[in-house]
């Protein structure tokens, strides 16, 4: 194998394993934005909660961070369904500005709450097998990775079953299609906002459990987290799950394959060029639905 | 006398009084407050220049500090590597500031809604990152400029642009151009349906807004002497213009001004409590805002039934 054949192979490996993990923090952001029409800037905080959750289970009890990602989105279930019944469903009718500007506010407190209490120290989840690696002939499998990204692709096969397969799921989706067809056919509304904003959150905190094994934790790290899930969602196609996870796996693979040309510090730039580019050119996102947002 | 005296002609005497008070300002006080004078000026400023697209164009742009660091970096460029005189380094900043808004908003404009904010916030993010990559501009590490003799003469540039903008603001809604921004806020079908080509509106707009950001971001620079990409291109600006333009009315001349006198004073006397509480407190003012009085504070003095009542309405009427 050419040493340049070598590098491309080992960068698509990288793109795809860093895609996987954007995938799974955008899944939630794309639910919550298709479902209650609330792009959702706290949702990089919440990905930032569950990597502090990981990280105090397994410093402080010792949990295994795979062992713990249940409990971690439960945590984060379990702090998603009150914000979103009495907080954010106060504006929920209202303009996107205002959504906009109260998930900003949110996002604010509880990242600034975070800073608070656990300072901006940068930390790290260090478990024995974390340098580990596979080897695929020449090239590097890291364990910690590949294992994330299949708990990501699990993940995502469990909220596509569940939206597809369950009482619930019908609900959610009735409720997204129509919301005064759904309230009138019985489905309590306001619950099914709350138990869908609830299980983005989930997601989202198992995104920041996976995250807190191979990048730095700290109380900002979030906002970075929301862009990626935006341009993820514009990629794939809003609303769809299949759609969030491979325009997840694209950006990783654009990202990975422009830092080793451009160099590491162009990253904000590429992902926002394609951004900018498919918002102008193709209306619909690369492999999603009709959705009308030009004006 | 005053009960004499017409709404028009007691508003406009009020107006020339503040005006007065404002230009004698430095006069009265010493440094301290001269400076923390500056910096309510600074943000009244940017919330009228905010209002310009946010408000009467009703396009919320979240990366309007983009032209903020495009003006805060020309100046800065200009003075420091090719000793242009303050004055016009601050108009070329401003002037590329407008260039950029009219290619830009070529294109951003033609979205709408969440996806009209972000990419604009992605604009600004991929100005600060080339900011932060170019040799010109010093890199991550910033740049300085030279220092002032005098720091009062900020609080008169300051002043300047706040009253430019203000009266973009105050003049807009009665020019020919200010009626099609209008119209097409209101209903954007319905105003090409009367001949009102949407886009070059739009633009006129989202230019006025940069050219105020430009001004401001010249002014900063040579105030501050130094900046660096992160400082400058900060969505902050943009957020403390938005929530500021809510708090007093959006697309109404003062009410931009009349929120950042208040926000921004309140601002800073929590920042000499606590630095993380100031931050937490925004947050949650922020919140408490958009719940209870998501069209500003002046229209719930409007509203009938007292304030109380108001406060109920607002929180039954967009909940479900």
């Amino acid at each position: 194998m050419s040493p340049e054949l070598q590098i491309a192979l080992q960068n698509a490996i990288n793109g795809l394993l860093l895609g996987g993990t954007y995938a799974l923090v955008a899944v939630g952001f794309s639910l919550v934005w298709g479902v209650l029409n609330v792009v959702n800037l706290a949702h990089g905080s919440l990905v930032m909660l569950g990597a502090y959750v990981t990280y105090w289970l397994y410093t402080r009890y010792r949990l295994d961070p795979f062992a713990s990602l249940p409990l971690t989105g439960l945590a984060l279930f379990g702090f998603g369904y009150p914000l979103q019944r009495l907080v954010i469903n106060q504006v929920i009718r209202a303009s996107f500005l205002i959504t906009f500007l109260l998930t900003f506010g949110l996002d604010l407190l509880v990242t600034n709450l975070a800073l608070a209490a656990w300072t901006a120290d940068v930390r790290a989840v260090t478990t024995p097998y974390s340098g580990r690696s596979l080897a695929l002939g020449p090239l590097a499998l890291p364990l910690v990775r590949a294992i994330a990204l299949l708990v990501a692709l699990a993940g995502a096969a469990l909220l596509q079953l569940l939206l597809t397969r369950t009482r619930l799921g019908s609900a959610i989706r009735a409720t997204a299609s129509d919301l005064e067809a759904a309230r009138l056919m019985g489905i309590p509304v306001a619950r099914v906002y709350a138990l869908t904003f609830a299980i983005a959150a989930a997601t989202a905190g198992v995104a920041g459990g996976l995250i807190s094994l191979s990048f730095p934790i700290f109380p900002a790290m979030g906002a970075g987290y929301t862009l990626i899930a935006f341009v993820v969602c514009v990629l794939g196609g809003l609303g769809s799950v299949p759609g969030a996870f491979l325009g997840g796996l694209l950006l990783g693979l654009l990202q990975t394959y422009a830092a080793a040309w451009l160099g590491p510090n162009f990253d904000n730039i590429v992902a926002f060029s394609v951004l900018v580019l498919v918002l102008v050119v193709r209306p619909a996102g690369l492999l999603g639905r009709t959705e009308r947002f030009r004006g | 006398m005053t009960a004499a005296l017409s709404g028009t002609a007691r508003r406009r005497l009020a107006l020339a009084l503040a005006l007065a008070v404002a230009v004698g300002l430095p006069a009265l006080t010493n440094t301290y407050y001269v400076r923390l004078a500056t910096g309510i000026l600074m943000f009244a400023a940017l919330a009228c220049g905010w209002n310009l697209v946010g408000g009467y164009a009703g396009y919320p742009d979240f990366g309007a500090a983009a032209f903020l660091g495009i003006g805060a970096y020309t100046t800065g460029v200009l003075m420091a590597r090719a000793a242009v005189p303050f004055p016009l380094a601050l108009l070329a900043g401003a002037f590329l500031a407008v260039v950029a808004a009219v290619l830009m908003g070529a294109v951003l404009l033609r979205l709408r809604g969440h996806y009209f904010a972000i990419a604009t916030l992605g604009f600004m993010l991929v100005l600060q990152q080339l900011a932060a990559n170019l040799e010109l501009t010093g890199g991550g590490s910033g740049m300085n400029l030279p220092v002032a003799r005098s720091f009062t003469t900020f609080y008169y540039w300051m002043l300047g642009v706040c009253a430019l903008a203000a009266a973009a603001g105050l003049f807009l809604p009665r020019l020919r151009v200010g009626y099609a921004i209008a119209a097409i806020r209101e209903n954007q079908a319905a105003a090409e349906a009367l001949g009102i080509a949407p886009l070059p509106y739009k633009i006129i707009a989202y230019s006025g807004s940069a050219f105020v950001f430009g001004l401001v971001g010249g002014v900063y620079a040579y105030w501050f002497t130094f900046i660096d990409p992160p400082t400058v291109f900060n969505v902050d600006f943009a957020i403390q213009a938005i929530v500021m333009t809510l708090f007093g009315g959006p697309a109404t001349a003062l009410g931009p001004v009349a929120g950042a006198i208040v926000l921004k004073s309140l601002d800073t006397v929590l920042t000499t409590v606590s630095i993380f509480l100031h931050n937490v407190f925004f947050g949650a003012l922020v919140c408490l805002l958009v719940i209870f009085a998501p069209r500003g504070l002046a229209d719930l003095r409007r509203a009938r039934g007292g304030i109380l009542a108001a406060l109920r309405a607002a929180l039954r009427e967009n909940r479900i």
